[in-house]
């Protein structure tokens, strides 16, 4: 994409930090996720977080498109969570009539990544020090 | 106050010899401010064993009763009750939010005005001609001023629950913090549509400001929703769920419950608990619960 | 008025004025910029500036041609101001026939003025006899209504109408256009008009959708009448409208201070909605989002095109309709969001939305 970014992925460890900087339109929308799910693919991730703490507005396909992406970033070994969804966008989703279906959400990118430590593991899992039943 | 009251002199000489019309009050207010312990002691242990004020300690009691006992005095000296009922208000304002009552409130002056009376009776029972017109005198005031308080009080305490009214429609949702992450939040009264949004709104911001994980909404206090009600706040549960809290309903009647299945919730979605001291052990338990999970996963 | 280039100058007036003028070309450029904010006006103002302060160069003393400039660029946009100001005060008096592209020459200038006398002749008798007697004979309303017996009140209605008429006429016989349909010329005449009740009663916003022609003829017609600051039209035909779109309702409802954080974003996600719909199936058409102050205060969006129509609305309105990709969430979803929705759709023509928020008691 050209002009300021619109979005960027991070790569942090096993995990994929993918923040959404601005209102995107559906096409961009849709490359936006085309982009990430190659980048899961081609990172082997094992978590991503989306970060849509910019957006004013979730409408419909930015919903469905989020959706999406859970669901094939699930097919490929990725665990998604969706963080930062602001109070009054939370509650136009649920008025339309939207959720985010299987894919979990949680209240802030530190959230997020607590989240994904539980469910996948830490994100160094090289240093296998902590002990702890198996 | 009675007739008296304009003819109160600026000198309170006492002079037991024949006194005057306009010399007894000033010998009475003498009387008063002489016996002021005594009296003043005599009132606490009524009110005590009327079991009034029982709302305050006795530090309290003492300061209060003083206070109630020289304002007393001052308006039979000065027959003006300005000064008592600035001070009744002042009182009342500091009372109320402790839960005192009307009735003690008048019951404490009218206990007052026997204990003095009584103290009247004895002092001049050897002249029963003095003694009655010492009591014509007393009694008018006396009256004056147990009304004086009680209106005072009553004023003040409607002006009080007006501000309340207000505050509470204003905070009709209070959203509690009770512990990191947590959440509480306690609906009580009627719920319609504006307020089921305004309770939304503050809900949903509250998460965010308190980064609650975990949300404990008490609807004890709600005696029905209407079909959109309900819906609203299946709507709350999840907002509240994409904003990444988890929502407990406890207090959940059975008619609400019904209400609920009719319009097609699926109840076993959420998260219901019957009563609010259930629904925070599992609130605990749930933060809890991660954090030894955050320790049982932590090996791959 | 010529154009004049610093270039162009040299070979005219002696060289060293006109250099002397083209370095001062900066300076009245700030000076106009700063009172003229339209470019165009300005850039001719600069132009008839430096013509002047050219012509005056072999008069002013070496030294004071930087503040003779001043001088004559503030005169320069004084007199425009002025000229401007009687425009508007008389403007009531004027035909106005002068588009922004007024043609220049005098072949243009006869057509013109044919394109003038046949619009007046296709307007009834009475409206032309009260357009000439004002217009031409300069008749005060007053004397007219006196000699038609009526009032000046209703002269200057009857005295708008017909202007209004005359601008559509003018407008069909300058492009030697018949409209194509019966609904053509009220929907042109309620936009000369400026009367924004009849222009919803003929539907013209779907009309200029539908026919080319009045999009074409209405356009300087929706030029002229005054901004709206309660009012935004957004032309629809991709998706970065739909996100243009939500983005203009928040914005216009946000300056009402009646919406709460809440209330903005339902209605930006319903503006979504239905924009996107607008993409997706009709590929393009217009959203106008509007302040309503009637019966209560509000805001009102209408999204329309002129697409495929939808064969059943009572189904497209049931939630799991399935329209694009799994989802049918768009319509339902949207009247959800809304307090009033209404939809209007005929297969082959079209569809309107409308739809409204009103404001809280906040």
């Amino acid at each position: 994409m050209t002009g300021p970014r619109l979005v960027s992925i991070l790569r942090q460890g096993s995990y994929l930090i993918a923040s959404i900087h601005t209102a995107l339109d559906d096409t961009e929308m849709t490359a936006f996720q085309h982009d990430l799910v190659e980048r899961i693919g081609r990172d082997r991730a094992r978590g991503v977080v989306i970060d849509v703490a910019a957006l004013d507005v979730l409408d419909s396909f930015a919903s469905w498109t989020l959706r999406t992406i859970g669901e094939v970033a699930r097919l490929r070994g990725a665990v998604t969570v969706v963080v930062g969804i602001q109070p009054e966008v939370a509650f136009a989703m649920v008025a339309l009539g939207m959720d985010t279906g299987s894919v979990r959400t949680a209240l802030d990118l530190e959230e997020g990544l607590a989240f994904l430590d539980r469910v996948v593991g830490p994100r160094r899992p090289a240093t296998a020090t902590r002990g702890g039943p198996a | 106050m009675s007739s008296t009251q304009g003819t109160a002199p600026t000198t309170a000489t006492a002079g037991f010899d024949g006194p005057g019309e306009d010399q007894l009050l000033p010998q009475l207010v003498a009387h008063l401010r002489e016996h002021r312990a005594r009296l003043r002691h005599e009132w606490s242990d009524r009110i005590q064993q009327a079991g009034l004020l029982h709302a305050m300690t006795p530090q309290e009691m003492a300061a209060e009763t003083t206070s109630v006992y020289d304002n007393y005095v001052e308006v039979l000296e000065t027959g003006s009750v300005e000064a008592l009922q600035r001070y009744a208000r002042d009182l009342s304002e500091r009372i109320i939010p402790r839960g005192v009552e009307t009735h003690e409130v008048v019951g404490i002056v009218l206990l007052l005005r026997d204990v003095l009376a009584r103290s009247l009776f004895e002092k001049y029972q050897r002249d029963f001609g003095l003694l009655n017109r010492v009591l014509d005198a007393y009694e008018p005031a006396a009256n004056r001023i147990a009304n004086t308080v009680a209106v005072s009080f009553v004023e003040e305490r409607e002006r009080v629950i007006r501000q309340q009214q207000d505050a509470l429609r204003e905070l009709s949702t209070p959203v509690l913090p009770v512990r990191e992450r947590l959440l509480i939040l306690p609906i009580i009264g009627v719920l319609d549509r504006e307020r089921a949004r305004q309770l939304t709104e503050q809900l949903l911001t509250g998460i965010r400001t308190h980064r609650a994980r975990v949300v404990v909404v008490d609807i004890t206090g709600v005696p029905e929703v209407d079909e959109s009600v309900a819906n609203h706040l299946v709507q709350t549960v999840d907002a509240s769920r994409l904003m990444g809290a988890s929502v407990i309903i406890t207090g959940l009647s059975p008619k609400i419950a019904q209400t609920l299945v009719t319009i097609g919730v699926d109840l076993s979605k959420m998260d219901t608990i019957g009563d609010l001291q259930g629904g925070l052990e599992e609130a605990e338990r749930l933060l809890g619960y991660r954090t030894a999970r955050d320790d049982g996963t932590a090996v791959p | 008025m010529p154009r004049v280039e610093a270039a162009e100058w040299v070979g005219g007036p002696p060289v060293r004025d006109s250099d002397a003028v083209a370095a001062l070309i900066p300076m009245v450029r700030r000076i106009v910029a700063a009172r003229v904010a339209d470019v165009t006006a300005a850039e001719d103002l600069v132009q008839e500036t430096l013509a002047r302060v050219l012509a005056a160069s072999g008069r002013v003393e070496p030294g004071m041609l930087e503040p003779y400039a001043i001088a004559t660029a503030r005169n320069v946009v004084a007199t425009a101001w002025r000229e401007q100001d009687r425009q508007r005060r008389n403007q009531h008096r004027v035909v106005d026939l002068t588009a922004p592209d007024l043609p220049e020459g005098g072949l243009l200038a006869e057509e013109e003025r044919s394109a003038v006398a046949a619009a007046l002749a296709r307007l009834s008798e009475r409206d032309r006899q009260a357009l000439i007697a004002h217009e031409v004979s300069g008749r005060d309303t007053r004397s007219l209504a006196a000699e038609l017996g009526s009032t000046a009140g209703a002269v200057a209605a009857q005295l708008h109408r017909a202007r209004a008429r005359l601008r559509v006429e003018y407008l069909l016989a300058r492009d030697r256009t018949e409209p194509p349909t019966d609904r053509c010329r009220p929907v042109l005449f309620a936009l000369s008009s400026g009367d924004r009740r009849r222009q919803r009663e003929v539907d013209a916003g779907r009309h200029l959708l539908e026919c080319d022609v009045c999009a074409a003829l209405g356009q300087p017609l929706l030029e002229r009448a005054p901004q709206r600051d309660d009012e935004v039209r957004i032309p629809i035909g991709g998706d970065a409208d739909v996100v243009a779109a939500r983005q203009a309702a928040r914005e216009l409802a946000g300056r009402l201070d009646c919406f709460s954080p809440t209330d903005l974003t339902l209605l930006a996600t319903a503006v979504s909605e239905v924009t996107r719909n607008i993409v997706k199936f009709a590929g393009s058409g217009e959203v106008v989002v509007e302040v309503l102050d009637e019966p209560r205060r509000g805001v009102q969006v209408t999204a329309r095109d002129a697409g495929p129509g939808i064969p059943d609305v009572e189904r497209a309105l049931q939630d799991g309709y399935s329209t694009y990709a799994g989802l049918g969430l768009g319509l339902p979803g949207a009247r959800r969001l809304m307090d009033e929705f209404a939809i209007a759709s005929e297969v082959g023509r079209g569809t309107t939305v409308t739809m409204t928020r009103w404001c809280g008691d906040r």
